[in-house]
C-alpha cells in the first residue's frame, strides 16, 4: 500500500550497506578457498570457486544500484549523500579487487605459485579477509551508532577503524615481502610478473577496506 | 419528495459513513509513532484506538456543536430549514466521501478540511461568496504552512536535545533517568493544557488560561516524579533502556493523542448529522445545536468501526516500513505534534494532526535521527492538503444542486 505518510519513511541505505558487507565477507570465504586451491597443486574446484565468486559479485552490484537508485533528491540521511556514495564505492573495490585477483589468476592458472613464496601467499591472503572481517562489523557498529549517538559507541567504531589502518600495514608489508622474495629467488620473467602483479592485486584489497574505514571515519565526524 | 424521516435516516447513514472514514483515515495519526518504534503491537493499537475514540467522543465531545464547523459560512444560510436540511446532508456526504477517496488512495487528510470544505460549497450555493467567512478560509490555509513548519522545529529541536542530554551521555541510561521528569512532565504538561483548551469537555470546564497552567504545571510535576519513580526497576533491565524509558512516555502520549482525537473529530460527522436531527425534531436551526448524548456515541462507534476494519490495515504498513522510528524518536514526533496542535488551537487556526505529524518527522529527520526520510514527499502531501477544501466544496456544490432538484 503506497502512503504519502509512510513513503517519507525510504527503506534505509544501510540495510543495502550491511547487506552488501555481508556479501562481501561471504565472498571473502570463497576466494580464501579458490587461493588455496590454486597453491595446491592437486586441487581442481578453482574455476568453481571463481565462478561462484563472480556470481556474488554480481549479486552485489545488484545490492549497490539498488542503494543509489533507491535515495530521491531531498533524503535527509544521518550522513551525507555524497559520503555515503563514497563509502560504498570503496566497499565495493573490497569485492572487485577479490575478483580480479581471481581473475588473474585464471589467465595462468596451470603454472601455479613459485614454491619459494607459496607460505607468503598464505599469509597475504589471511591478512587480507582479517580486514574484510573488520569492515562487516564496522558496519553493524556504525549503524548502532547512528542510532545512538552514544559516545563509547563511536570510540567501539573508531576502534575499528584503527584496527582497519593497522591490518592494511600488515598487508602491505606481506606483500612488499613477497615481491622482495620473487625478484631474488625467481628468473623467468612472465612468472614473476604474474606473481608481482597477483600480489599486488591482493594487497589492494586491504587498501579499499582501510579506505572504506576512513570514509567512515569522515561519516563519524561531527 | 422526502420526507424529513428519511432525511433523517440517511443522515444517520452518511454520517455514520462519514465517521468510519474519520476512524479509516486518522488511526495512522495517534498509533503511527508508537507502532513505529514498537512500543505496542498492532493488535493492540487498535484496541486502544477504537476504545479510546469511542471515550473521548461520548464522554469529552462537545455537547453543543456549531452548526457551521469552525464558523467558516455565515449562519444566515441556515435560516431555511429545509435549504439547511438538504446543505447538512450534502456537506455530509461530500465530505464523506472525499475522506473515503482518500483513504481509498491512502492519502493522509484532515477530516476537520474536509467538512469544512464542503461547508464552504453549500454556502456558496446557498447564499452566494458573500457567506463565506474569507478570514477563517485564510487560517485554514495558513495552517497548511504553519502547523508543518512549527512541528518541524519542535521535533528538530526536541530531538537535538534528546542526543545532546541523553544519547551522547557517557552513561546515557543514567542521564535518561535523571532527566526523565523534565520529559514526562514537559509531555504531561502539553496533554493537560490540550485536554482543558482543545477538547470540549475542557472548553465546557471554562479554566482561565493561568488557572490551566497552573493546574497542567501541577500535573507535570506530579507525574514527573512518579514517572521517575516508575522507570526505576527499568535501570536493571538488559538492552536499550533509554529507549525502553522513551517508550512508557510515548504510549502515554499515543493514547492521548486518541483520546483527543476522537473527542475532536467525532463532530466532524455529528455535527451536520446533529443539525439534521435538531430541523427534523424542531422544524427551525440556530447557530448552536445541543447534540444528543446516543449521537456522539453513535459516532464513536463508527469511528471504531474505521479503525478496527481499516486500522490493521495500515498499522502493518506502518509497522513493517517505519523501522527506524525509535522510541526517542517517536516521542519526539508525538511531542513535536501534540505541542504545534496545541498552539495553533489556541491561535485559533484549524490545524490537523497529520499535518503537524508530518512536520515532526522531517524535523527529525533534520536532525539527523532518522536513516532515511524522503523530504520532497511533504510537497506531494501538502498538495492533498490543498486541494482538500476545494475537492470537497465542489462535490458539496454538486450534490446540493442535484438534492435540491430531487426535492
Amino acid at each position: 500500500m503506497r502512503l504519502p505518510f509512510f513513503s517519507m519513511f525510504l527503506t534505509s541505505p544501510f540495510e543495502g550497506i550491511q547487506e552488501h558487507a555481508e556479501k562481501i565477507k561471504e565472498c571473502a570465504w570463497s576466494f580464501q578457498q579458490a587461493i588455496e586451491c590454486y597453491i595446491s597443486i592437486r586441487c581442481t574446484r578453482f574455476e568453481e570457486l571463481r565462478q561462484e565468486v563472480c556470481r556474488m559479485e554480481r549479486e552485489a552490484d545488484g545490492i549497490k544500484r539498488r542503494i543509489r537508485g533507491h535515495l530521491p533528491i531531498g533524503t535527509l540521511m544521518p550522513v551525507s549523500k555524497f559520503q555515503l556514495f563514497r563509502y560504498l564505492r570503496e566497499q565495493d573495490g573490497v569485492l572487485d579487487a577479490l575478483e580480479d585477483a581471481l581473475d588473474w589468476i585464471s589467465y595462468r592458472a596451470e603454472a601455479g605459485v613459485p614454491p619459494e613464496v607459496e607460505k607468503d601467499f598464505l599469509l597475504l591472503v589471511d591478512a587480507v579477509i582479517d580486514p574484510i572481517e573488520e569492515l562487516n562489523k564496522m558496519v553493524c557498529e556504525a549503524r548502532k551508532y547512528f542510532r545512538t549517538y552514544n559516545e563509547d559507541q563511536r570510540t567501539v567504531v573508531k576502534d575499528i577503524i584503527r584496527n582497519l589502518r593497522q591490518q592494511e600495514h600488515d598487508a602491505d608489508k606481506l606483500e612488499d615481502a613477497i615481491k622482495r622474495n620473487i625478484f631474488h629467488k625467481c628468473t623467468d620473467a612472465v612468472t614473476v610478473f604474474h606473481t608481482v602483479r597477483l600480489a599486488e592485486i591482493i594487497g589492494s584489497i586491504a587498501d579499499h577496506a582501510e579506505n572504506a574505514g576512513d570514509m567512515m571515519r569522515a561519516m563519524l565526524a561531527k | 419528495m422526502l420526507t424529513e424521516y428519511s432525511v433523517l435516516i440517511i443522515g444517520y447513514i452518511f454520517g455514520f459513513y462519514m465517521a468510519w472514514n474519520i476512524g479509516a483515515n486518522d488511526v495512522a495519526n495517534s498509533m503511527a509513532s508508537a507502532v513505529g518504534a514498537k512500543a505496542i503491537t498492532i493488535r493492540q493499537a487498535v484496541f486502544i484506538a477504537a476504545i479510546l475514540n469511542i471515550l473521548g467522543a461520548t464522554l469529552i465531545g462537545s455537547h453543543v456543536t456549531n452548526t457551521i464547523r469552525k464558523g467558516i459560512v455565515s449562519t444566515e444560510v441556515m435560516s431555511d430549514p429545509q435549504l439547511a436540511l438538504i446543505g447538512a446532508l450534502s456537506a455530509l456526504l461530500a465530505a464523506a466521501l472525499w475522506v473515503s477517496f482518500a483513504t481509498w488512495k491512502s492519502l493522509p487528510v484532515s477530516t476537520t478540511h474536509s467538512i469544512v470544505g464542503s461547508m464552504i460549497g453549500f454556502g456558496i450555493m446557498a447564499g452566494g461568496m458573500k457567506v463565506i467567512n474569507w478570514m477563517k478560509l485564510f487560517a485554514v490555509v495558513m495552517s497548511w504552512i504553519i502547523s508543518p513548519i512549527f512541528s518541524l522545529i519542535i521535533g528538530y529541536v526536541i530531538f537535538k536535545l534528546i542526543v545532546r542530554l541523553i544519547l551522547s551521555q557517557e552513561k546515557a541510561i543514567l542521564a535518561a533517568w535523571r532527566l526523565s521528569p523534565v520529559f514526562i512532565g514537559s509531555a504531561c504538561f502539553v496533554v493537560v493544557l490540550s485536554f482543558l483548551f482543545k477538547t470540549p469537555l475542557g472548553q465546557q470546564l471554562a479554566i482561565g488560561t493561568p488557572m490551566a497552567i497552573l493546574i497542567a504545571i501541577g500535573a507535570s510535576v506530579a507525574l514527573g516524579i512518579a514517572g521517575r519513580w516508575g522507570i526505576r526497576k527499568l535501570l536493571d533491565e538488559k538492552g536499550d533502556t533509554v529507549e525502553l524509558i522513551f517508550r512508557r512516555i510515548q504510549i502515554g502520549t499515543s493514547c492521548y493523542v486518541a483520546l483527543a482525537q476522537g473527542a475532536n473529530d467525532v463532530a466532524n460527522a455529528i455535527g451536520p448529522l446533529a443539525v439534521i436531527y435538531f430541523i427534523v425534531k424542531t422544524g427551525s436551526v440556530g447557530s448552536t445545536v445541543p447534540v444528543p448524548i446516543f449521537l456522539l456515541l453513535f459516532g464513536g462507534a463508527g469511528i471504531a468501526c474505521g479503525i478496527w476494519m481499516a486500522g490493521s490495515r495500515v498499522m502493518t504498513t506502518l509497522g513493517t516500513k517505519i523501522t527506524t522510528l525509535t522510541n526517542t524518536r517517536g516521542f519526539s514526533v508525538d511531542f513535536a505534534a501534540a505541542t504545534t496542535v496545541l498552539l495553533a488551537s489556541k491561535l485559533g487556526l484549524p490545524v490537523s494532526t497529520t499535518h503537524a505529524a508530518v512536520g515532526g518527522v522531517l524535523g527529525v529527520g533534520l536532525a539527523r535521527g532518522l536513516e532515511a526520510v524522503n523530504f520532497r514527499i511533504v510537497f506531494q502531501i501538502m498538495i492533498y492538503w490543498i486541494l482538500t477544501v476545494p475537492a470537497a466544496a465542489l462535490t458539496s456544490m454538486l450534490l446540493f444542486w442535484v438534492l435540491r432538484a430531487i426535492y
